[in-house]
């Protein structure tokens, strides 16, 4: 009796001691788990990635990762919106646990946050309203152009706007649905998107039509966590692996975006 | 704490954010005129006049009163854009403020001439001046003087409000402070920078309106 | 292949459903901030009129700060802010926390002018009468301060109400929130902007009707 009473003790204290050490070092993926819920931030006002249903509830191809990404974790998910010059902020001040966002993983974004490997591609293109008579990028050098705020986009127009001296021209809006409004109403003649979204976009709007693809480089896009939680930024590479085998990948771009997937390599490029 | 915090960038930027902040004055000190010139024709309006343009004057002033400021905003950005009719994000954001200044000052213009005594204006008619005379001459400067702190204290809400411009586009003190702060992600020394800009124009305002006040009203 | 999925649509009626609730959390977001920060606002009123060095040099500068930069600064910086210092604060605890703090900055400066409408005759004489400070507080200066600046003090109430849409910048879905997310996926845009104007205004527009009724007849 004794020695039973002894062991339970020992070992109590020693899983206790487990226990505060486990903690001690705990990272974000044991975090997440214990605390049972995933917090996502996502941008809901980019068709078809991230939007509001008829419902007014959260749906699209990031909101469906980021539900699965609970679903692996077996915990459960919170959506937060977010525009997209919050999508880095939410995750160094922590009101984030990840964001899905359509984020492109550029050098200096990285000095603040962590990325993953490209969970999806894109390119920039523009949509036009239907009479404003743009066909190529040289002619939207003297018009009204659009994009949102804190965006790639936003930042190669504006680079080469200044070498055209047209940055007078540019319109900054808080969110991607603004632009697209501007353009419809005819604010802007131009607002500059993603490839996907053009198509939602021309078909919500009779007077917004398909612009010129935009002369920058595809846009790989990544997952966001904190720069220091690489564990965490581990489990989410191998999430997006696992995305892909396991066909989901396939299966959401065709629901929301259609046509085939585009594989998530960069040519030339191991890693 | 797991934050480092980073000054440098806000610090490189801060011409930039002063330049800004210029622009954040002149509109609000454009609406602020504007809104003077406005407020006091509404306010005779409702003082002198009856029938439709009287409604009109009083629908202005009570829905600039009672309505948020950002609405106000929007109405005049995606609002009229609705109909075709599209200015800039300056024009925008110094159409809300005017509107809402108007508003407000023509209520505070009300007050001031019911301050005024009937019989100094039949006796400055009875001395022969002209209705004109007597408005520009007695009846106003005195309306100046009782409005005139309320009038500061617009000025002041017109800076702080100018702030809103952010969310329309306009790039004056924090949309400037937001476009950089979406670049380099430091959300929070950006804009406690931007607030301390604020404060220092504010001081500036009503410590000039104070000096102001000691030149004009000295009898 | 088109995508199987629709995305956006037009304006249903559970929409209105929506805006309506969106409204309920903009009435209990304005009615939580103006009651609790009206009570910290008077106690922050009796601190300046009571005390020359700690109100006038310490707490009327710090209240000072809230009413010189934009509420909509505030917000954004105690947004980003509070979870640095590891706090975890959603969009309505950050905002009404704002809301209260910039509240009772505002009634604050009204309260003190409420104590200092009642003249110090007045307050002699009551305690000439045998009254206790609290006492001569409670039946003379509350009563006569609250006539005086009864109506400023709407002023302000309804000032943080018509403010409480800036929350929506941290995200949060209150009307005016509520308002952008349906006009960006109906585009109607007038119809929704006019929804949400005539909820404000006809919260407001009545209280201040009252407000200035009240004023005239204890002016008479």
């Amino acid at each position: 009796m004794r020695l039973i009473s002894k062991t339970l003790t020992t070992s109590i204290t020693a899983a206790a001691l487990l226990l505060s050490v486990g903690s001690a070092s705990a990272d974000k993926l044991d975090d997440v788990i214990d605390e049972g819920v995933l917090r996502c931030g996502v941008v809901l006002d980019f068709p078809p990635i991230g939007y509001r249903d008829s419902n007014n509830e959260p749906a699209g191809f990031d909101v469906d990762y980021c539900k699965d990404l609970a679903k692996a974790l077996d915990v459960k998910f919170e959506i937060l919106p977010l525009t997209w010059a919050e999508r880095l902020p939410v995750i160094v001040t922590n009101r984030a646990d990840v964001v899905f966002g359509a984020t492109s993983d550029s050098l200096e974004r990285a000095k603040t946050v962590g990325f993953t490997i490209p969970y999806a591609i894109y390119y920039a293109q523009a949509v036009v309203g239907a009479k404003s008579g743009i066909k190529t990028v040289e002619d939207m050098r003297n018009k009204k152009v659009a994009a949102a705020i804190g965006t790639v986009p936003e930042q190669e127009w504006l680079k080469l706007a200044k070498k055209w001296g047209v940055e007078g021209n540019y319109q900054g809006y808080q969110s991607e649905n603004e632009v697209f409004l501007a353009v419809a109403q005819g604010k802007a003649d131009a607002g500059i998107t993603t490839n996907t979204t053009v198509l939602p976009i021309t078909q919500q709007y009779d007077t917004v039509i398909a612009g010129p693809r935009m002369p920058w480089g595809t846009d790989y896009t990544s997952v966001v966590g904190k720069r220091t939680d690489v564990t965490w930024l581990n489990y989410l590479n191998l999430f997006i692996t696992h995305q892909v085998r396991s066909g989901r990948y396939a299966e959401l771009w065709g629901k929301y975006v259609g046509g085939e997937a585009p594989a998530l390599v960069i040519p030339g490029v191991l890693y | 704490m797991d934050y480092n915090f980073h000054w440098r960038p806000v610090f490189k930027a801060l011409p930039d954010l002063l330049q800004a902040a210029l622009l954040t004055l002149e509109v609000a000190a454009i609406s602020m005129i504007l809104g003077v010139l406005i407020g006091l024709g509404l306010s005779l309006i409702r003082i002198h006049m009856k029938g439709p343009v009287m409604w009109l004057a009083s629908i202005w002033v009570e829905l600039a009163r009672n309505t948020p400021a950002l609405l106000q905003l929007f109405f005049f950005g995606f609002g009229l854009g609705a109909f075709g009719i599209h200015f800039s994000p300056y024009l925008i954001v110094l159409m809300g403020l005017t509107f809402n200044n108007a508003g407000y000052l023509a209520e505070n213009f009300r007050g001031g001439f019911g301050a005024v005594p009937d019989t100094q204006i039949r006796a400055a008619r009875s001395l022969g001046m002209t209705a004109f005379q007597t408005y520009t001459r007695i009846v106003i400067p005195q309306v100046l003087r009782i409005v005139y702190y309320p009038m500061t204290n617009q000025m002041v809400w017109a800076v702080l409000m100018s702030s809103l411009g952010m969310l329309v586009g306009f790039r004056e003190l924090s949309g400037e402070t937001q476009f950089f702060a979406s670049r380099t992600f430091r959300i929070f020394e950006y804009f406690a920078v931007t607030a301390v800009i604020y404060y220092i124009i504010v001081k500036i305002i009503l410590g000039a309106s104070r000096l102001l006040a000691m030149r004009l009203f000295r009898y | 292949m088109q995508p199987t999925e629709t995305f956006f649509s037009g304006f249903a009626p559970h929409d209105l459903w929506f805006l309506g609730e969106a409204a309920l959390r903009t009435l209990w977001l304005s009615l939580l901030a103006i009651s609790i920060g009206s009570m910290i606002g008077v106690v922050f009123g009796w601190l300046l009129s009571v005390s020359r060095i700690g109100g006038g040099f310490v707490l009327s500068p710090l209240l000072d700060i809230f009413r010189s930069v934009p509420l909509i600064i505030q917000l954004v910086l105690f947004y980003n802010f509070a979870p640095i210092i590891g706090l975890r604060l959603d969009a309505f605890d950050a905002g009404l926390i704002v809301l209260i703090v910039y509240t009772s900055a505002n009634v604050a400066y009204v309260a003190r002018g409420g104590i200092e409408a009642v003249s110090q005759p007045m307050r002699r004489a009551a305690r000439s009468l045998g009254m206790t400070y609290w006492q001569d507080m409670r039946y003379v200066v509350w009563p006569i301060g609250l006539r005086a600046v009864f109506p400023a003090w709407v002023g302000v109430a309804l000032g943080v109400m018509k403010d409480s849409a800036l929350v929506s910048v941290l995200g949060y879905v209150e009307l005016l929130k509520a308002s952008q997310i349906l006009i960006t996926r109906t585009q109607e845009t007038i119809l929704i902007l006019a929804i949400a104007g005539a909820f404000y205004f006809a919260l407001s527009y009545p209280i201040s009707l009252y407000a200035a009724h009240l004023e005239d007849r204890w002016n008479q």
